[in-house]
């Protein structure tokens, strides 16, 4: 009873939840409104601030702490396995903040700039921002990320970047522990949550390996063993020997050619690595709508609709930001949908 | 009873040079916590300290990194006045601290790479017993020899079957593994053609490669002593490292300790953020501060501020009612009770207090479950003992235990034996019906009250619907009372009455058409959200009714646990009989006990809290002096 009722919580709440996620046309509204009137249907008038850049801070900060605040909620009837699933899920965000310090250690940003790009989480991600910022370096940097629960992951993150500093080194490092850890946790689901979580996941992990690899291939001319060594485990439909297929490859069109069957938008794939990102992204989301509302596993619908919540706010906020810096609708529309753009 | 009635809103008007000094007051009085919101924005508008802020957390970035070093600083003089810290000395504090961390960082890496050196011969000395058994020159393995490519070397365990994978693909082989835990050894082989893609691989595995002494080829023994000779080498410069440190420590001991004193006076100014507002030398602070401490503060800042200020205080208003925070009991025979609660939530600005009747349902539902004169009396005795340890909690032992002890004799039951001491209620077993209606009747009594102090706390928060509709409210208990009153008359023969049966319908009905016009969602999700949110109205009253059982159940549990061990124990010899009944007696305390202890906690957050409780409120967190808050 304890479970049906649980479920039926989650289904209740996410049906509510959902109708908070905007369609395309109530995007295109958005992007159509003047700054007074876009201010007030996002609340941005509703935040102060000593200038602009500052209160888009903050608002940035609101939509985060809403998806935590949702997150939360969501979170609350779960239990074992599914809850540290989520938990993981949120830590993501951790994942990005310490990115953005590795990135502002070696660009040599003073810690005010550094700290702008980080967001505030709540109290079960708890990284001690205040030690990490206060570094002189990455080295550094990475010898305090010992000292927390990323340890073994700054470890290999340090002796990597000891041999050769590269950034895109650690980021992939962080991806693949960050993914590693969530398959994992998804393998301790049971039944139903685990085939469709993992269904799920591997959808992300496959536009992450697929978009990510084509770049260290073909943009940064890494060898195809090196990108397979840094490719994710846990893809669906492109798994270790499908990508060292395409990756023999000389070219990024050739490379293309050899997409398994599996992979959305197979055939008509664009031949640009943001665009290919872009397709990619469409197709998650397009499967994401469908498990929020017609996946039997509520855990799958429950990150269904984090996955989707958190783009909307992405969207949102893009729209707000371009806005107050009086970008041009052709750069706001390329931004938020670039494949529209490109067809047009 | 009411979470933090007495909260004033306070604003103190005051010259701006008396910021620091009135917020070191404050803090020191641990009676204020700020309110940031930008109220005083339109006269005040600027928000002073902003650059102290940023060089005090410099300052500290380099005190804690110096900490890192150093080991742990000296500590603060407790009992010596509290200096403030000006702007100029802050600058030269700063300044004398980034020349520190000069000195010491050397320091820093020098351990550090004497770490990754120890790592390095650690993994040699493994590596040679590894190939003791084999007459293979290491030495001439490592590097490339002809067309052959060949590696030694460690990485993490982590990273084995993703390497071994991709190695497979680029016709390399890992020809053998040692070790275990968090690092492995290995060694690897390919064609030399390839060895810069190898590298390449092996760079993003975090591959380290063992360099092998050209007397690797050298006879076992000689070259152990090599090795042993660099480990003293290694320890020698480790010790050089930390005794120079030691002594930078005792010639600037006194002035980081100085260094840190000042710093952690000024915490609080810099903490006021925006709770701090300025207009050229006119300041103002705001913030809520408990009532009954108002004069306190009034009189502290008297003392010790040079110049004239103004203390404004008023009631909170009731859209502010959502900020106001509430101190929580943190001293006295409440505290653990507090504690617990807190597990579950903070009251709310003027919801029910629950501390008060958490404490003393849970002793009285312990009590009734483990009912037990002598089993009590060890509770409190071990309470009383084990007090250094148990802190605040040696409360909940002294007053679980005492409960136990009035129900066993209640009970009449000493240590399971229940001649003894005549019963001056009833012994459990004699009518286990009779126990269990009582448990059902206190259920019932418990969720009643849960459900009027909810109807309370929603009424004084303004939730008028919540407080009539809601899960807990007026409806919902009248819906209980009818059905609760037309099963009674059931179970004592009767027909199911026609006024409880019609106060049901109406009261479903109401129901119902309330749970639908409060949703918006579509036309199929309303429907369920309607049939799901009543079922749990009618499903949590009836299964929370019934999970009170186990409060008798427990209770005779008891018994039938400790009639368990005297049947064992007849089963034996003088000595084993005895032997039978300590250790019997101390499984029951133990097992049972912490059994009981986790029952009563679950009865009380599941059938009370989640019933009346919202537990959302905010923690009053007084400004306080020393580093105790992040920036």
């Amino acid at each position: 009873v304890r479970r049906f009722t649980d479920q039926a919580y989650v289904r209740t709440r996410l049906a509510i939840m959902g109708t908070k996620l905007l369609s395309r046309e109530e995007f295109a509204k958005l992007v159509a409104m003047s700054l007074d009137e876009l201010s007030a249907a996002s609340r941005f008038d509703t935040i102060s601030g000593e200038s602009n850049a500052a209160r888009l801070i903050t608002f940035e900060r609101t939509l985060m702490q809403t998806w935590l605040d949702e997150l939360s909620a969501l979170l609350r009837p779960l239990k074992g396995s599914a809850r540290r699933l989520l938990t993981h899920w949120a830590s993501r965000y951790e994942v990005l903040n310490i990115k953005a310090l590795v990135r502002g250690k070696i660009g040599q940003l003073p810690n005010e700039e550094i700290e702008k790009t980080l967001f505030r989480l709540p109290g079960f991600l708890s990284l001690n921002h205040d030690q990490l910022l206060n570094t002189d370096n990455v080295v550094e940097l990475l010898r305090q990320l010992q000292k927390t629960p990323y340890q073994r992951l700054a470890t290999q993150a340090l002796r990597r970047y000891e041999e050769r500093p590269d950034p895109f080194l650690l980021d992939a490092t962080l991806d693949q522990q960050f993914y590693g850890e969530l398959i994992d946790r998804a393998h301790h689901l049971s039944g139903t949550d685990r085939a469709e979580i993992l269904a799920l996941i591997g959808r992300i992990v496959d536009g992450h390996n697929l978009v990510w690899s084509l770049r260290y291939r073909y943009n940064y001319g890494l060898q195809a063993s090196e990108v397979l060594y840094l490719a994710i485990d846990g893809g669906r439909a492109l798994d270790r020997s499908r990508l060292q297929e395409m990756l023999h490859a000389d070219t990024l069109a050739e490379a293309l050619g050899h997409l398994p069957d599996g992979v959305p938008g197979h055939g008509e794939m664009p031949r640009q690595i943001p665009l290919i990102e872009a397709t990619m992204r469409n197709e998650l989301f397009a499967y994401a709508t469908r498990a929020m509302r017609h996946s039997p596993s509520a855990l799958t619908s429950v990150l269904s609709y984090l996955v989707l919540r958190y783009s909307g706010i992405n969207q949102l906020y893009t729209i707000v930001h371009a806005r107050v810096y009086g970008l041009s609708d052709e750069l706001l529309h390329e931004a938020l949908d670039p494949l529209h753009e490109e067809a047009a | 009873m009411r979470a933090g009635i007495d909260m004033r809103h306070i604003t103190l008007t005051l010259m701006r040079d008396d910021l620091p000094r009135a917020s070191l007051v404050l803090a020191e009085l641990e009676a204020f916590a700020p309110d940031e919101r930008p109220l005083l924005e339109s006269e005040l508008p600027e928000i002073p300290g902003t650059a102290f802020r940023a060089r005090m957390r410099r300052a500290w970035g380099h005190l804690d990194r110096l900490a890192s070093v150093l080991g742990e600083l000296p500590d603060t003089a407790p009992d010596k006045p509290r200096a403030l810290l000006s702007r100029e000395q802050l600058i030269e504090i700063d300044r004398w601290l980034a020349e520190a961390w000069q000195h010491c960082s050397p320091c820093e890496d020098g351990l550090h790479r004497l770490e990754d050196e120890f790592r390095d011969l650690r993994h040699l000395e493994q590596s040679l017993n590894d190939f003791a058994d084999l007459d293979v020159d290491l030495s001439r393995l490592q590097g490339g020899k002809g067309l052959l490519d060949i590696r030694i070397g460690s990485i993490p365990a982590d990273n084995l079957d993703r390497l071994s994978e991709v190695l497979a693909l680029s016709q390399h082989l890992i020809l053998n593994v040692s070790g275990e835990g968090e690092a492995l050894r290995i060694v690897i082989a390919g064609t030399q053609q390839t060895a810069e893609i190898l590298d390449r691989v092996l760079l993003a595995a975090a591959y380290q490669a063992l360099t092998i002494p050209e007397s690797f080829d050298d006879n076992p023994d000689a070259l152990r002593a090599e090795l042993q000779t660099r480990r003293s080498d290694l320890e020698q410069q480790c010790a050089q490292w930390r005794s120079r440190m030691a002594g930078w420590l005792k010639l600037n001991g006194e002035q980081l300790r100085q260094a840190k004193q000042l710093l952690e006076a000024a915490e609080p100014y810099v903490h006021l953020h925006g709770a701090a507002r300025s207009r050229g030398s006119l300041a103002a602070l705001q913030g809520w501060i408990p009532g009954s401490r108002l004069d306190a503060v009034e009189s502290a800042l008297q003392k010790n501020l040079s110049q004239p200020f103004l203390l404004q205080s008023r009631s909170p208003r009731s859209d502010e009612m959502h900020l106001v925070p509430v101190p929580v009991k943190t001293r006295g025979i409440l505290k653990p009770f507090s504690l617990l609660v807190q597990q579950y939530g903070v009251p709310r600005f003027g919801e029910f207090d629950p501390t008060i009747l958490f404490a003393v349902t849970f002793a009285g539902m312990f009590g009734m479950m483990f009912g037990d004169v002598g089993h009590g009396a060890v509770i409190v005795i071990t309470g009383i003992l084990l007090r250094r340890r148990l802190h605040s909690f040696t409360y909940l032992f002294a007053l679980a235990g005492a409960s136990a002890m009035l129900f066993g004799w209640l009970y009449g039951s000493v240590f399971g034996v229940e001649h003894w001491l005549h019963p001056l209620w009833i012994a459990p077993m004699s009518d286990p019906i009779y126990m269990l209606t009582v448990a059902l009747g206190w259920g019932v009594a418990f969720l009643t009250l849960g459900s009027a102090i909810a109807i309370v706390n929603r009424l004084l928060s303004g939730d008028q619907a919540g407080a009539f509709f809601g899960p807990g409210g007026v409806l919902p208990l009248i819906l209980y009372f009818a059905l609760l009153g037309g099963l009674v008359n059931l179970a004592q023969g009767n027909d199911f009455p026609i006024v409880a049966t019609a106060v049901i319908a109406i009261t479903l009905t109401i129901l119902i058409a309330h749970q639908w016009h409060s949703s918006d969602a579509p036309y199929g999700e309303r429907i369920m959200i309607t049939i799901i949110e009543t079922y749990e109205i009618i499903n949590g009253y009836a299964t929370s009714s019934l999970s009170f059982l186990r409060v008798a159940a427990f209770s005779l549990n008891h018994v039938a646990l400790s009639l368990a061990v005297f049947t064992l124990a007849d089963t034996m010899d003088t000595v084993g009989h005895w032997i039978v009944i300590v250790l019997g007696n101390l499984f029951v305390i133990v097992l049972e006990g912490f059994i009981v202890a986790i029952q009563t906690l679950r009865l009380e957050y599941y059938e009370g809290f989640s019933r009346y409780f919202y537990g959302d409120g905010k923690p009053f967190k007084p400004l306080r002096v020393g580093r105790t808050q992040t920036y």
